[in-house]
């Protein structure tokens, strides 16, 4: 399957040029390669180490050409106008055998044991093309074990054919930098940092490594003696069985043969199901390799829009959760102080006639509804209309309350669509990329490594404003550490010096932009003097990023909770958007405001109407027309008040008005803030459903928990932070009595007497997409397999890559100057010295519900930590393990620490990941953002104190953090030519030939 | 007051409750595939005459040891023909995953060695026999076990048939063109 891959064929491209073929006249275009050229055409030839994701790597010369009389690698060399490039004669046929020859030199081919051995595998498919059926070189044991350190992939030297996919993939896509190959030793094999063990290292178990091997070599280690029919035999009858392989004099015909069907024959049982994942706003969809409930691998696709063969520890590796025996099977109803479990049955008709009963009794609006943005769009869509149409409330809301609702806010006050402004091939492409208050590189991974590329490779600038100085910080050309919550200052007086240098986009501002005057009144009193005092950051640096800003031809900012857990959140947000305008860095590639959202659907919640003052695609619930089509629609009468927010909610069960809660995919009583006093309301409610998976924090405070279905076990739609929308494919059926949140949703609303009709989730998406604007012509068939829209999508499906090329979704078509001003952080009082910052960890996701069920995750990383400055921990003598309590005015954490210059000073960060003493919302307040009640997760402070001296280190010695990565650009391959025992394939036809000549 | 409370009671069902059921669940697959499993029957009897299931219960009761001797006699040097043929049948031999089949097969072996008790009764089972027989538990497993059987059996298997279409004459022909497909 050597030519499976087949991009990048001068697509779009002018074929300009006329060359030959073999004798045969063909066009072609300037810049393409003589590999890509031939892909897929009857001429078409080997090639092993060539990857469309990662471009030449010039390692296998198998594909070895000649090219106007000349021998060259087909990868690596672009054709010219008159070329005559000959890919079949003898002497060109030999010298791509000598290629192939040394691969299998270093592969032992036992196809039908192998467990790679399922169609893909390269190796065998070129020899098979290449029709090969003796072995020049035999193949020879390399002196090394096998590695199989790391819990979720293991690395077999002896399989290993040096190709330097891997390589490539970690050094160039992935840019962790973790492995090289070691061209000098006498037999070469794949290094991960200095030598060490793979579980030793700085490897993130990305899973890149073993997505791009095209052998067995990188392989999961879930595939591992369970794919093949006899992949799972006895290691002392294996090696015999190898050995006949190799015996049969015939050569490879047989063997590939009897593999061949083999292979054929695993396709019975192993199933591949496309999906997207679940763990972040990135979006990366893949196949799932599964045979029965087992989950054999996460398979990326080079088609998969939004990462392509990326993907990160928590997607490529991180599902165990499914198969976990914590899961909730059966719906459990709370009997005195057991939760007893019970049938669908029992549980639909108490909460059916405990809504009634609290309707008729308390009203409508004593009923809260709280969507998740875990949850699918149509799941969104239902939740919002169950307490709209059928209980009669706005009181609905999703969970991205708690991060992103600041960033939509500041988006449509300026530019009117709450969305990323492109995609992350913008991000991609962008001269300048900014990253505020996000820890990207762990937050968003995949989306990070694009832009740790970049700027590796294609000379992206990089600046980066964090308090902490994590990875995208350490690679930033320019990396600023403005005083905790002071954001505002810096990127409002940076947007006046430019508008006061003449620096900024007159035209732009001209065509494009109101309230020009209004915002530069307002801007006056952002000097550089004030700004330097506010941010702690010097005139010069201000400067520089004021040029360096309007110098760039294209722009892209990135921020997330750093920006919008303030209680200025929304106004920061704004801030940025109004400095983009300001340098004209809307509407077209490579620019605009990629607010990174943080669930897989915190974009696709909010999309689909879970919000107390908007409907689906934003619509106003104040609005009559909106409210009157809705009315229509569904039959009913919807009131004309926005509803409660989450944060309004918990204060209304305080207050007493609010007596009954439905919150479904989220463990809100560990991630909102302050989660004493969200507790303490939980237990003042009268009635309290919660649908999740395992019986979290929350769920344990409910009357009736329901057990609800992963997305795995689901059908649906989820849209990421590039406001695409992709559709999931069910891999697995549901648990146990666990259903889909949607088919819950669906019965709950029937016990209520509905009448809904839904059969699918596809009839939801068909009803949202007639009453939403936004979303009119989306439909699932446009969304087949790898199929995907970005939003506004018009009725004949056309998408919107990038917002904003036709003016901004005004009146006028103009985007808005909005004027806004800096909030002082909340200040805890003097004895509170410490800043606890917090924020996600890389390999947990959240309070780590879902990724602790990993085993493999939870060896590398147990528990959460502290970490803390060197600084402080040589003031206050403190050592890594050693045990202290952090306690604010709200609460205390009991946690381990960490020494790390990651942090300095007085500043410390708590990882989000621990629902028991450690827990950082023990520690966070009740203050919010002022405009979208938001928690200000990040103005939190507390007063440390030591409660044991010794302790255990919380980090693991086999945690990533510890690693020391190797840099390089690639493969390095050139090491491998000045091998004294390498000679070019085409120079060994040559001497040959003038031997013989 | 609702504090949050973690003791699960899990439901459970009776072992009479679980019992009817699940006769109700065999009872049902019995009716609903009643020629299948009176043939299977027949077959399964025949099978035993000929002396075909003690000699599968040998061979795959030990599959491991049978596999070990099989592979190492056959990794010495020998004629190409003859590991082709063999590595042909080992294909397919690999289709039977004997770590599934071994439980089936000592199930087996449990119920020749009851037939052999018996062999010599002149006992007629008749209809009514039959079903009743089935509140047995041993009989309900055993019919349980192969009616999956008889579903794994029936299932459309062709498309796996790469040998069928393999005749020597075309491979003549694909070696004089190299070709190994």
């Amino acid at each position: 399957m050597f030519c499976m891959f087949i991009l990048g064929k001068g697509e779009g491209h002018l074929k300009d040029l006329t060359i030959r073929i073999n004798g045969t006249k063909r066009s072609a275009s300037s810049g393409e390669t003589v590999l890509n050229l031939l892909d897929g055409s009857p001429d078409q030839i080997p090639h092993v180490c060539y990857h469309p994701s990662l471009g030449p790597i010039e390692t296998c010369d198998t594909c070895i050409v000649k090219v106007n009389g000349e021998f060259v690698r087909a990868c690596s060399t672009t054709v010219n106008d008159g070329d005559d490039i000959d890919t079949n004669s003898d002497e060109v046929r030999e010298a791509q055998v000598i290629g192939m020859d040394r691969i299998l030199f270093n592969h032992e081919l036992y196809c039908t044991v192998c467990d790679y051995n399922n169609g893909g595998c390269e190796v065998h498919n070129t020899v098979k093309e290449m029709k090969i059926n003796h072995q020049s070189i035999p193949f020879e044991h390399k002196p090394y074990e096998v590695d199989n350190s790391n819990p979720f992939y293991r690395y077999d030297p002896d399989q290993c054919i040096l190709c330097g996919r891997c390589v490539e993939a970690c050094q160039d896509v992935q840019v962790t930098e973790t492995l090289t190959i070691d061209w000098e030793r006498e037999r070469p094999r794949v290094i991960w940092d200095k030598d060490v063990p793979i579980n030793e290292s700085s490897c993130v178990s990305c899973g890149h490594c073993s997505t791009v091997c095209p052998c067995n070599a990188m392989m999961e280690k879930g595939m591992e003696g369970e794919t093949g029919y006899m992949t799972g035999i006895n290691r002392e009858t294996l090696r015999p069985m190898i050995e006949i392989t190799k015996g049969v004099e015939t050569g490879y015909g047989s063997v590939l043969a009897i593999s061949d069907m083999e292979a054929a024959m695993r396709e019975q049982r192993i199933k591949k199901t496309k999906t997207v994942c679940t763990y972040c706003g990135v979006g990366c969809s893949f196949d799932v390799w599964t045979k029965g409930r087992e989950i054999l691998k996460v398979d990326p696709q080079i088609d998969a829009p939004a990462n392509g063969i990326s993907t990160c520890i928590k997607g490529k590796f991180g599902w165990d959760f499914v198969n976990s025996e914590e899961r909730l099977t059966k719906p459990l109803i709370r009997e005195g102080d057991v939760f007893r479990e019970a049938t669908w049955d029992e549980a639909y008709n108490l909460i059916a006639s405990k809504f009634t009963e609290i309707k008729e009794k308390n009203g409508a609006q004593a009923l809260t509804f709280i969507s998740s943005s875990k949850c699918t769009n149509e799941e969104s869509y239902l939740m919002q209309k169950l307490a709209r149409s059928v209980i009669g409330t706005n009181n609905i809301d999703n969970c991205s309350r708690y991060c992103q609702t600041p960033a939509t806010m500041g988006l449509f006050r300026t530019v009117g669509h709450g969305g990323d402004s492109g995609s992350i091939k913008d991000i991609e492409k962008s001269e300048l990329v900014i990253v505020i208050g996000s820890n990207t590189s762990e937050s968003h991974p995949v989306l990070a490594t694009r832009v740790k590329r970049s700027h590796k490779l294609h000379n992206q600038k990089l600046i980066v404003a964090d308090l902490r100085k994590h990875e995208m910080a350490e690679r930033a050309d320019l990396f600023i550490q403005p005083r905790a919550g002071s954001d505002l200052v810096w990127l409002s007086a940076v947007t006046k010096y430019i508008l006061d240098e003449g620096l900024a986009d007159h035209d732009f501002l001209q065509n494009h932009v109101n309230g020009l005057d209004d915002f530069r009144e307002n801007l006056e009193k952002f000097t550089l003097k004030y700004a330097e005092r506010v941010t702690g950051l010097s005139g010069d640096i201000l400067i520089q990023l004021a040029k360096t800003i309007s110098q760039s031809k294209s722009v892209c900012v990135l921020w997330a909770m750093g920006v919008t857990q303030h209680t200025g959140g929304s106004d920061t947000s704004t801030a940025i958007s109004n400095l983009l305008l300001v340098t004209g860095n809307y509407g077209r590639e490579g620019v605009g405001s990629y607010p990174l959202r943080g669930h897989n659907n915190v974009q696709g919640a909010s999309d689909f109407g879970s919000m107390p003052d908007r409907f689906p695609s934003y619509e106003k619930v104040a609005d009559i027309k909106v409210r009157e089509k809705y009315e229509n629609a569904w039959g009913v009468k919807i009131p004309e008040d926005p509803g409660l927010n989450n944060h309004e909610m918990v204060q209304g069960i305080h207050d007493g008005h609010v007596k009954a809660m439905y919150l479904k995919g989220e463990d809100m009583g560990i991630v909102d803030s302050n989660i004493n006093h969200v507790h303490a309301a939980y237990e003042k409610l009268d009635f309290f459903v919660v649908q999740d998976l395992f019986l979290t924090r929350t769920a344990q405070f409910a009357d009736v928990v329901l057990p609800a279905s992963p997305s795995l076990e689901k059908e649906g739609t989820f849209t990421n932070t590039e406001r695409r929308i992709q559709r999931l494919y069910q891999v697995l059926e549901p648990l146990g009595d666990s259903k889909p949140d949607w088919e819950i949703i669906r019965d709950i609303a029937n016990r209520l007497g509905a009448g809904w009709d839904y059969k699918h989730p596809s009839d939801i998406m068909e009803e949202a997409a007639q009453l939403a604007p936004l979303f009119a012509g989306v439909s699932y068939e446009r969304l087949e397999g790898y199929k995907s829209l970005q939003w506004p999508v018009a009725e004949d499906g056309t998408d919107t890559p990038i917002l904003f090329k036709d003016g901004f979704p005004f009146e006028d078509k103009k985007a808005r100057l909005f004027p806004v001003n800096w909030t002082e952080p909340v200040e805890f009082g003097e004895e509170y010295d410490i800043h606890v910052n917090n924020g996600r960890l890389l390999e947990h996701f959240h309070e780590g519900n879902m990724t602790y069920q990993s085993e493999g995750i939870t060896s590398k990383t147990p528990n959460t930590f502290l970490e803390i400055s060197p600084e402080l921990a040589e003031d206050r003598g403190i050592k890594d393990g050693t045990l202290v309590r952090l306690s604010s005015p709200y609460g205390n954490v009991k946690v381990h620490c960490l020494i790390t210059d990651r942090v300095k000073g007085k500043e410390v960060y708590l990882p989000m990941n621990d629902s028991g003493e450690a827990a950082i919302n023990l520690l966070t307040s009740s203050y919010s953002d002022k405009d979208t009640d938001t928690p200000a997760y990040k103005e939190t402070s507390a007063k440390l104190e030591i409660l044991m001296e010794e302790g255990v280190n919380p980090l693991p010695k086999t945690n990533f953090r510890y690693g020391n990565p190797q840099p390089q650009v690639g493969v390095n391959v050139k090491k491998k030519w000045a091998r004294k025992d390498y000679i070019f394939p085409g120079d060994a036809v040559k001497k040959e030939r003038n031997q013989h000549g | 007051m609702a504090k949050a409370i973690k003791n699960v009671r899990k439901q459970t069902l009776s072992a009479e409750e679980k019992r009817s059921n699940d006769l109700r669940e065999v009872e049902d697959a019995l009716i609903q595939n009643k020629t299948a499993i009176l043939q299977t029957l027949e077959i399964m009897n025949h099978m035993n005459e000929k002396g075909i299931l003690p000699l599968l219960n040998g061979l795959f009761g030990q599959g491991d040891k049978v596999m070990d001797i099989a592979v190492k006699a056959m990794d010495k040097p020998e004629n190409t023909n003859t590991l082709k043929n063999l590595l042909l049948l080992l294909g397919t031999l690999g289709m039977i995953n004997v770590k599934q089949l071994e439980p089936f097969l000592l199930k087996i072996d449990a119920g020749i060695a009851r037939v052999a008790e018996y062999k010599d009764t002149d006992e007629k089972t008749s209809y009514f026999d039959l079903v009743r027989s089935l509140k047995d538990p041993e009989i309900n497993k055993a019919v349980t076990i192969l009616m999956q059987f008889l579903k794994g059996m029936g299932q459309e298997t062709e498309h796996y048939e790469k040998t069928t279409g393999d005749t020597p004459e075309k491979r003549a022909n694909q070696s004089k063109e190299k070709t190994l497909e």
